[in-house]
């Protein structure tokens, strides 16, 4: 059955793994909702984070595709309600004077917080879970709104080591 | 050149060391063409006279025959090539070795590093192009990574599940200089992921409960040189043995175990046992569509054991219940020794009354299974074949009676047309003591025949067939059956190929009638270097049988329909 799953990919930052890795998910086919890229685990390694919609054997099929990539150094694909999700929303507003009271409440709500206040208006930094974040920028819509920028979910898979693979070894039974 | 370093040697320019590598490598013929970006490689290598450089005469050939050389040897093929055209060219051979799982090194020049991204004369980004295809993909930036780069190349090339990898090297690192240094660290590239422990006790108790249980033999089995052990498993345990298009000459046909290939063109009574089958050993394959049909309706009563290396293959296309991740050459034996004999004779014998007698009829009686009966009997069975994609290479994997190991070539999993002729000249230099058959259709041969200029310059024996039916036979076929004999744009003229050898100085015969079969096929195996035989067959000639496309192998079509109207 089709659900969305978590999937996270430690390389080695490579632009060329990247390249590597975004060509996978591209020829497998796979339906990406997010795609986030950020530090990895390692000192030098690179994380890319994705929700993808599959069932579970191919989520787990396109996560051993990853570990045979060149520069990878693990892949991981759960069930996303198995992994810890959140994302991160910088929202751009320009709300009248008369609703800046309003406009913290609100904030105060979602645990949002103005970050940045301006004569070109203010910057709310929002996080969560993705339906979460989405509630608060509608929230927020009324009060003037200039931009959006969404980070997409950074995800954290238990068991999921981001330390280099060890070499396979032939299975002898 | 070869020898260890001497102390206080000059530093070796960045193409002296590649070749100097590619010597440490066990390379002895690598295929190429010179240009622009891989000059200075061009000037280094005639000082490493045990590197023997065959010319062809376009970059496409270089990767086929490097993939038939792999094929027979099992070692990595090298094909060279410049920047730009050159390295592009190379990217249907890259492909066709990827999907079929050959060990390839592909050597690129590249434009100077200042010229990268500016788009220079010939700059091409060919890391980017054959990422998809090939294992590993690498620019060298840097000249003190170069040797440890080529050494990783041919360790990701042979280790787990082999494939092509490309390393591309601009003209600037070609020249500059550095001193060697020995292999400095193991090759630590991760080819393949962990697996978990086979489950062997699930495995047999699944064997011993089968009734009717059928041996699946693909490529798995050729690549892990797993011949004796497939022959003791299956002798063991009494199993029949199917072989793939890729998995034939992995088990002799001669042996009364063995059933056939499967699939779309496969024989009925084969494809009727996988629809009776209750347990299929899948041994080194990984369920083609072009085996299973409409997996919907694929083998519905059978549970499945796949003895497969690479576990992203298991459950790809068809749902396994017993998976065993690991080397076929030790997981079959590890079988074999936990099975008590047992006899399927009963299901053998219900397997052959399925079997059908050819009916087909030629113009001439110029059949296939003729043209083949003769090229088998005029060597002894000791002959490699290399088939290119059409009719004819169903009729080569179908009626060429395979006896021993590795003898069989052709592209599976591409299907690349313009295959044969190139990669048979790999697969001689492989194996230069016995003879080698490239057979082609009209339209398949013509993609490569230009191959010819660089047998004749080269001195490679290779014996062309060409099966001319005036068609792109399989495409027409499909156009008879399926889109009401419309046959748009698949009439192909051909040249008058014996005149076209005799132009290259080449021997060539043209045989229209069954009796002059023998007698050309063994002229051509006495000419010293190439030779040419064009068969003129029937033009309308099928290959039965057929499941259409997107059909389960149940739905099988065992002549023409009478007028075939597209839906």
């Amino acid at each position: 059955m089709s659900r969305r799953h978590a999937l996270t990919v430690d390389y080695d930052g490579k632009l060329v793994t990247l390249n590597a890795a975004v060509g996978l998910l591209r020829r497998r086919n796979v339906p990406v909702h997010d795609l986030l890229l950020g530090p990895g685990p390692g000192e030098r390694g690179r994380r890319l984070s994705a929700m993808i919609e599959s069932d579970s054997p191919t989520a787990e099929r396109i996560a051993q595709l990853f570990r045979k990539l060149v520069g990878v150094h693990d892949a991981s694909a759960r069930p996303a309600d198995d992994a810890v999700a959140r994302e991160l929303a910088l929202v751009h507003l320009r709300p009248p004077a008369a609703q800046y009271a309003e406009l913290y409440d609100v904030c105060q709500l979602y645990q949002a917080e103005v970050i940045e206040e301006s004569a070109e208006g203010v910057v709310v930094q929002a996080h969560g879970p993705a339906t979460f974040v989405q509630s608060c920028i509608r929230a927020l819509e009324r009060f003037g709104l200039v931009d959006v920028a969404r980070s997409g979910a950074s995800v954290s898979l238990p068991g999921a080591s981001g330390a280099p693979t060890p070499q396979p070894e032939v299975i002898v039974p | 050149m070869t020898g260890d370093p001497q102390p206080g040697a000059a530093p070796l320019s960045g193409a002296h060391l590649t070749c100097r590598i590619l010597e440490e490598e066990g390379v002895s013929v690598l295929f190429g063409y010179p240009g622009g970006a891989i000059m200075p490689f061009y000037h280094a290598l005639p000082e490493f006279p045990s590197l023997r450089h065959i010319l062809v005469r376009h970059e496409q050939a270089a990767a086929h025959a490097a993939d038939g050389y792999a094929r027979a040897t099992g070692r990595p093929g090298v094909c060279v090539a410049t920047s730009g055209p050159g390295a592009t060219n190379l990217v249907t051979g890259l492909a066709t070795a990827y999907m079929d799982n050959s060990p390839v090194v592909a050597i690129t020049g590249q434009v100077a590093r200042p010229m990268m991204g500016r788009d220079a004369f010939q700059e091409t980004d060919i890391v980017g192009i054959t990422l998809p295809i090939t294992k590993w993909s690498v620019l060298v930036e840097d000249i003190t990574e170069l040797a440890d780069v080529l050494r990783e190349a041919f360790h990701v090339a042979r280790s787990g599940r082999p494939g092509p990898v490309l390393v591309d090297i601009p003209k600037d690192v070609q020249n500059q200089r550095i001193a060697y240094e020995p292999r400095t660290r193991a090759p630590g590239l991760v080819t393949l992921p962990p697996a978990p422990a086979p489950d062997l006790d699930a495995a047999v108790r699944l064997l011993e409960r089968a009734e009717r249980p059928l041996i699946l033999a693909g490529h798995g089995v050729i690549l892990g040189d797993a011949f004796a052990e497939l022959r003791a498993f299956a002798e063991a345990s009494g199993i029949p043995v199917i072989t793939t298009l890729l998995g034939i000459s992995g088990f002799p046909e001669d042996h009364p175990l063995h059933l056939g290939m499967p699939g779309m063109h496969g024989e009925v009574h084969v494809n009727r046992a996988i629809q009776q089958a209750d347990l299929l050993v899948a041994v080194g394959m990984r369920f083609d569509d072009r085996v299973t049909g409409n997996t919907a309706g694929f083998a519905r009563h059978a549970k499945v054991i796949h003895l497969e290396l690479d576990p992203s293959e298991i459950g790809k296309n068809v749902p396994v219940d017993v998976p065993l991740v690991g080397d076929v050459k030790r997981l079959l034996p590890a079988l074999t020794a936990r099975l008590a004999p047992r006899d399927h004779g009963g299901w053998l014998a219900a397997i052959h009354a399925e079997r059908r007698e050819r009916a087909e009829h030629y113009r001439g009686g110029l059949s296939p299974e003729g043209i083949l009966r003769a090229m088998h009997e005029a060597t002894g069975g000791r002959v490699n074949v290399v088939a290119d994609v059409g009719q004819h290479q169903m009729w080569v994997a179908k009626l060429f009676p395979y006896r021993r190991p590795n003898q069989h070539f052709s592209s599976g999993g591409l299907g690349a047309m313009g295959f044969a002729v190139p990669a048979a000249m790999g697969v001689w230099l492989a194996r230069p003591d016995e003879p080698v058959w490239a057979v082609s259709g009209d339209g398949g041969f013509q993609m490569n025949m230009q191959e010819m200029a660089t047998m004749v310059q080269e001195k490679l024996p290779i014996k062309l067939a060409i099966f001319n039916n005036g068609y792109l036979g399989m495409v027409r076929q499909w156009q008879q059956f399926f889109h009401g004999r419309r046959y748009s744009q698949t009439p192909i003229w051909s040249p008058d190929y014996v005149k076209l050898a005799e132009a290259y100085g080449i021997p060539g015969w043209r045989v229209e009638r069954a009796e002059g079969v023998a007698g050309a096929v063994e002229a051509a195996l006495r000419a010293d270097g190439p030779a040419l035989v064009e068969f003129v067959i029937e033009q309308e000639a099928n290959v039965f049988p057929m499941i259409p496309p997107g059909a389960t192998l149940s739905d099988v079509i065992e002549s023409p329909p009478p007028e075939a109207v597209p839906a």
